[in-house]
């Protein structure tokens, strides 16, 4: 926990420099009789550097050494499962359609996650599928991503 | 009288099929958002917030809010039988509620809450409905520097509330100010922080924020837990669920204290549902003649809290709708919805639109009765749908995190938006940081922003201005006072 919080430190610090420095040098900072569009920001800037100090002067007085607050083992494994899978799904969305992927993606992530019979995850993902196509295409028109000649 | 005149025509809206049909599903899909772990009600207003889009904004609202009293009792159904809270507002039912189960008191437990419930968020419309108006006609003689007090109130309270550490509620509320800030400019038109991106440049919705923060944030972090097996749970039936005159007779005061404290709790700007329940809880035990009961499956210890989490539900509906101020995460959701639908929210929306008002009112009602019958006749339905496993149910949550972020602007910007804030979600959990308060900053900050540039446009730079006028005055002082508070605790601790 103390070394996560002193890396957050850090970036927040940096961050919050640049937020300040850019709304300064990019922005006005008094506009026509009030204050201009770096007012805020830079403001912000400033309270969010001075909390970040903060931050990293509590984690060095803190006597919590922590052990490890990222998961290990099945849990990480897990954990990035679920990411790793709803990254590639987003970055394909364009490619195979938001219908057809829902169903694969449901498919891939109950069979991996869960181990349950086939039927029953194909099941649910068709049923997931329908039901957003009925939801969303057919009720609230939204226009998915499609995939080529598909009707998905 | 203009007042009744008023009710008859939310009744009117309310009792219309579609927007009955629409309570009934607000309360199902709640009890179920609720019960099920992981999902809580900024979730799951999230995420049903796009499926409104196509919607009347009334009818949009009346499941909104339908789905948030739904989600107060849903999250009973699991503290009291699996010891996990289903949401943060139930995490003191598991003290007592589970005791009471493992004696075989399951039931009447949760028919205690599911009375409770009722009564208390009944009172709380009743409430809602003498207070609002007259607020909001308050209100309306607020300038912006009583508008800027006010939001700065609300997020510091909000901040004050949200976790164990201070420093980092503040850090993450300045995070949600600062992410508020790129987009235009309303008064200057400079694009801010867009980097030459168009979807920058049109500043970052709140909606695919909250969502990922909320929705795949919790999904990520209850992956980690996945592999750990839960516990079976019993079987109830209806006639399980009807608490005996006995119980009855012992709770009834737990209920009224649980009420009136939830309400008003409730109405303060950034404090919800969980401060009220936490609060109600230690008011019980307190007056309590055997406290020592308590935590061994005292029932006051679950009508209390549960009767004071759906008046606070309700009580923080008034400040989002006569002031347009959300007192906690949910209630920013749905201001934001508000605003998209193309609502002002504000003391104003009382005289502009009172269909939606009155409606949202009226169909509280009906929503209550909903909840009661629901939650009883249905109950072992409910308790089946705890059991349905974590591995089905993950997949399906981001599923439905990826079409609503998508269906916000038809584009996948907002879902990669939600995806980036569903890891920072995900470790701002783990480190302790609170996405309530960043969530509600996002949603203030344009508004806070605005109202403090007029602010110092009319006092011409003075920052006396926040301070000589009477009502901005006293907002500050206890705004200031909630930024104090903390930070004198820490030092007196050492």
């Amino acid at each position: 926990m103390r070394s996560a919080d002193r890396a957050t430190a850090v970036f927040l610090f940096a961050l919050s420099v640049a937020f300040a420095a850019g709304a300064l040098k990019y922005y006005s900072w008094w506009g026509p009789g009030g204050p201009g569009s770096a007012f805020l920001p830079f403001c912000l800037g400033i309270v969010m550097a001075l909390l970040a100090l903060l931050l990293l002067f509590k984690s060095f007085r803190s006597s919590d050494t922590g052990s490890g607050w990222l998961p290990r083992g099945e849990g990480l494994r897990n954990m990035l499962v679920v990411l790793g899978a709803t990254v590639l799904f987003v970055a394909l969305l364009k490619t195979i359609g938001m219908i057809l992927g829902t169903a694969l993606y449901l498919t891939i992530m109950i069979r991996t996650l869960g181990r349950h019979p086939w039927w029953m995850t194909v099941a649910i993902a068709v049923a997931a599928a329908g039901f957003n196509w009925l939801i969303f295409v057919h009720w609230l028109r939204v226009p998915f991503p499609e995939m080529g000649i598909w009707i998905f | 009288m203009d007042f009744l005149s008023n009710l008859q025509l939310g009744f009117s809206i309310a009792f219309t099929p579609f927007n009955l049909m629409m309570a009934v599903a607000g309360v199902t899909v709640g009890i179920l958002i609720g019960a099920l772990p992981g999902v809580g009600p900024p979730s799951g207003v999230a995420m049903l917030l796009p499926l409104t889009f196509g919607m009347d904004p009334t009818s949009g609202i009346i499941m909104l809010a339908a789905l948030y009293a739904g989600t107060m009792y849903g999250g009973t159904i699991t503290a009291v039988l699996i010891n996990t809270p289903g949401e943060s507002a139930s995490v003191v039912t598991c003290l007592d509620g589970y005791q009471m189960a493992l004696q075989g008191r399951a039931g009447a437990a949760l028919g205690i809450a599911a009375i409770g419930s009722f009564i208390a968020g009944t009172v709380g419309v009743v409430l809602l409905m003498l207070v609002s108006p007259a607020l909001a006609k308050w209100a309306l003689s607020f300038g912006p520097p009583e508008t800027f007090a006010l939001m700065l109130l609300g997020l510091t309270t909000c901040t004050m509330l949200a976790g164990d550490d201070p420093l980092k509620g503040y850090i993450s509320m300045v995070l949600g100010l600062m992410l508020a800030m790129v987009g235009y400019d309303i008064i200057s038109g400079d694009a801010r922080y867009g980097f030459g991106i168009p979807e920058m440049m049109d500043g970052v919705d709140f909606l695919p924020v909250a969502i990922g923060l909320f929705g795949l944030g919790e999904v990520l972090h209850g992956a980690e837990q996945a592999g750990k097996a839960q516990p079976a749970t019993g079987r109830l039936r209806l006639r399980d669920v009807l608490p005996g005159m006995a119980d009855w007779a012992r709770c009834k005061w737990a209920i009224v204290r649980g009420t009136a404290m939830g309400f008003a709790v409730g109405v303060l700007p950034g404090a919800g549902p969980t401060v009220a329940s936490f609060l109600a809880y230690t008011v019980e035990k307190r007056v309590a003649k055997e406290p020592e009961k308590f935590g061994k499956g005292e029932i006051k210890g679950v009508a209390g809290p549960e009767s004071a989490n759906n008046a606070a539900a309700t009580g923080a509906m008034v400040p989002m709708l006569t002031l347009g101020i959300p007192g906690s995460a949910t209630t920013a959701i749905m201001l934001g919805g508000l605003m998209m639908w193309g609502l002002r929210p504000g003391p104003m929306l009382f005289e502009k639109n009172p269909q939606f008002v009155w409606g949202l009112i009226a169909s509280q009602y009906i929503a209550n009765i909903l909840l009661l019958i629901l939650s009883t006749l249905f109950i072992p339905l409910f308790v089946r749908a705890v059991r349905i496993p974590y591995s089905i149910l993950m997949p399906l949550i981001v599923v439905f995190c990826i079409t609503g972020a998508y269906s916000l602007k038809n584009n996948v910007w907002d879902v990669g938006q939600m995806l980036v804030f569903g890891v920072i979600g995900y470790l701002m959990k783990k480190l302790g940081y609170s996405p309530a308060a960043l969530v509600l900053a996002l949603v203030l900050g344009p508004l806070a922003e605005r109202a403090l540039r007029q602010s110092l446009i009319i006092s011409d730079a003075g920052v006396g201005i926040f301070f000589t006028r009477p009502i901005s005055g006293v907002l500050m002082v206890l705004a200031l006072l909630a930024v104090a508070v903390p930070v004198v605790r820490a030092f007196l601790r050492k």
